[in-house]
């Protein structure tokens, strides 16, 4: 089976990175990196959800790697590419601010989950009650720039393709090397109890504060990406309840506990988004959202595993039915 | 300025009261079905929008509008009920929390499909009281008044009648409350009407005061949840109490500063509670 998971998943990257050359389509190729660039975020959501530290509040992260280097650049004409260092630090420094008490005093599960969508909305409130520097909710435009390699700035859009599809693949190589680690284990004994875990020495905190800290990093490298590519950027966008949460619905479609599902919840999610808003979005305002917002509902109620993760426990079903029999 | 101070301090106690009648039906919810309701602000937005609408759109007088808004509302919630709080009650925690979650986005696109993105208000031309040199408007003292009652009267409802004592039992311990013969099942549909029929009544306040569009609910979603786990999760009382403390606090710290530093204030201190204090103001550590 892993053999098969393989094949598909080479074939699906060489389609990726072959895409670019033949399809000349500029929205094509937007469409696409904004599937990467989303995969990319729902999957460094799910590197540390798929151990029980679900977070609702990503959105402050996304929003401190769009918004530092944004006006960083924009006031002082820092280029983005250090300011995206200075925001990956920051949100470091939030996750740990924010994680160490959290993990210390034992706030876990739908708790943890209140504390960090509080948090969200905390973030987007600063940068809307900051609107001299952020224009509010208005949002904010990242300035030209002369040098465009320098500031992060490519004319050729396919530059922003390829880079997220970088992103994508270092954080599916971030995921695979935790698999492949002790940190796995320690975390996932810490899922199951956490008496039980550090009883055995398991330090529990260090653990958890290690993976939430590179979820949070990744994150934040997610919103530098989305801010240079879009060059516009508001509370809504990036950060606050509504990302936060969208993020997370994008990996539990697909499957947060899967390698690859949050890569193919988002592909799915990004794709019925943009077409239910292309064939109904100018008549009825909203009907889109509705829909959505539905078949999330019929989702979390009939597929709780999400898609990939189902996928694979049918398959695994299958399998041991077939060898049962013989 | 401490006209102004004197000013929030009063309007703080009166939003407060409405503010502990909202959290109290979130609070409910979580005692006895162990669900947080992440669309409970939603469902004020939603009831707010009945109301306007049986009144503007259909012509219903709005006492009779209010009180329909309240019945649908209490409709909604028992539908809320059997179709997706039912399903998910032996589903784990974080996906319950998520399904409700969806559900604002459901609720405020629902209400963006049909009455679009404007502002709607019921102009109602309410006197402002003055006392000496603060002025009160009477809008804010007949909600405080109004919600008082109501939470009186939900007071005598779950202390004195059968079905609040087994809402009651239900909430503080299930297996013995199906021992002593109560049918969980209809006690949760029962808490979920009441919730349901709560943000009917808290519109219906809200209706002299505020003007509504599809993004009203989620500030008091923030707020109940606010209140709630400063009172501690479950705790009626304390929910009470806290109502008051954030109704004030945040009231003075908008006019001192601005809404969103009182917003942000209010979230700090939902923050600092979970952490170091998890049971609430008047909780008892387990």
């Amino acid at each position: 089976m892993t053999a098969t998971k393989l094949t598909l998943s080479g074939l699906v990257l060489a389609g990726i990175l072959l895409l670019p050359l033949f399809f000349s389509s500029q929205y094509v190729i937007h469409m696409v990196t904004l599937m990467l660039l989303w995969s990319f975020v729902a999957t460094a959501w799910a590197l540390m959800a798929r151990f029980g530290i679900v977070s609702l509040g990503h959105g402050v992260f996304l929003g401190m790697g769009a918004y530092i280097p944004a006006l960083l650049f924009n006031f002082y004409g820092l280029s983005p590419w250090i300011g995206m260092l200075i925001g990956i630090v920051a949100a470091a420094v939030l996750a740990v601010i924010l994680g160490y008490p959290c993990f210390r005093f034992k706030v876990i599960g739908d708790y943890f989950a209140l504390v960090t969508l509080a948090v969200a909305e905390v973030g987007s409130l600063v940068i809307v009650a900051l609107r001299d520097q952020t224009g509010g909710s208005l949002g904010l435009t990242i300035n030209n720039s002369t040098r465009p390699f320098l500031d992060f700035q490519f004319s050729d859009k396919r530059v922003y393709y390829y880079l997220a599809t970088a992103f994508l693949l270092l954080g599916l190589y971030i995921w695979r090397r935790i698999d492949k680690s002790k940190v796995r284990l320690a975390l996932t004994a810490i899922g199951e109890s956490e008496l039980a875990a550090s009883s055995l020495g398991v330090n529990v905190i260090n653990y958890k504060l290690l993976v939430t800290v590179i979820s949070a990093m990744l994150t934040s490298m997610g919103g530098v990406l989305y801010a240079q590519y879009v060059t516009y950027i508001n509370p809504e966008t990036v950060s606050g309840v509504g990302v936060s949460l969208s993020v997370c619905f994008k990996a539990i479609l697909g499957g947060m506990f899967d390698i690859l599902g949050p890569f193919v919840g988002t592909s799915i999610m990004v794709l019925l988004e943009e077409y239910i808003r292309i064939s109904l979005g100018s008549k009825y305002v909203g009907l889109s959202e509705v829909i959505f917002g539905l078949a999330l509902l019929l989702l979390i109620i009939f597929l709780p595993k999400g898609i990939v993760g189902s996928i694979t426990a049918l398959i695994q079903k299958g399998y041991q039915v077939e060898r049962g029999s013989k | 300025m401490v006209e102004q101070i004197t000013m929030a301090f009063i309007n703080g106690i009166l939003l407060g009261g409405v503010l502990a009648l909202l959290a109290f039906g979130l609070n409910l919810i979580f005692g006895v079905v162990k669900i947080i309701h992440m669309a409970y602000g939603q469902f004020v937005m939603l009831g707010f929008y009945l109301i306007y609408s049986f009144h503007a759109t259909m012509g219903v007088p709005l006492p009779a509008a209010m009180a329909l808004g309240v019945l649908s509302m209490a409709i909604l919630g028992i539908f809320t009920q059997l179709l997706l709080i039912r399903p998910l009650l032996k589903a784990p925690r974080l996906n319950q929390l998520l399904a409700l979650a969806s559900l604002i986005i459901v609720v405020e696109n629902v209400a963006m499909m049909i009455w679009g993105a404007d502002y709607r208000g019921i102009p109602l031309a309410l006197p402002i009281i003055q006392v000496g040199e603060v002025f009160i408007r009477s809008s804010y003292l007949m909600a405080f008044v109004g919600a008082i009652v109501v939470l009186g009267l939900l007071y005598v409802f779950l202390n004195r009648t059968y079905l609040g004592l087994a809402i009651r039992a239900v909430a503080q311990d299930l297996e013995m409350a199906q021992g002593m013969g109560i049918n969980p099942a209809t006690v949760y549909y029962v808490t979920l009407a009441a919730g349901g029929a709560l943000t009917g009544i808290v519109a219906a306040f809200f209706v002299p005061i505020y003007t509504v569009h599809p993004h009203f609910g989620s500030s008091f979603t923030i707020m109940a949840f606010v209140i709630v786990v400063l009172g501690g999760m479950g705790n009626l009382l304390g929910g009470f109490i806290s109502a008051f403390i954030i109704g004030v606090a945040t009231s003075i710290t908008a006019v001192v500063y601005s809404t969103e530093v009182a917003d942000i204030l209010a979230l700090v201190v939902f923050v600092l509670v979970m952490l170091i204090r998890p049971q609430g103001l008047l909780g008892v550590r387990a």
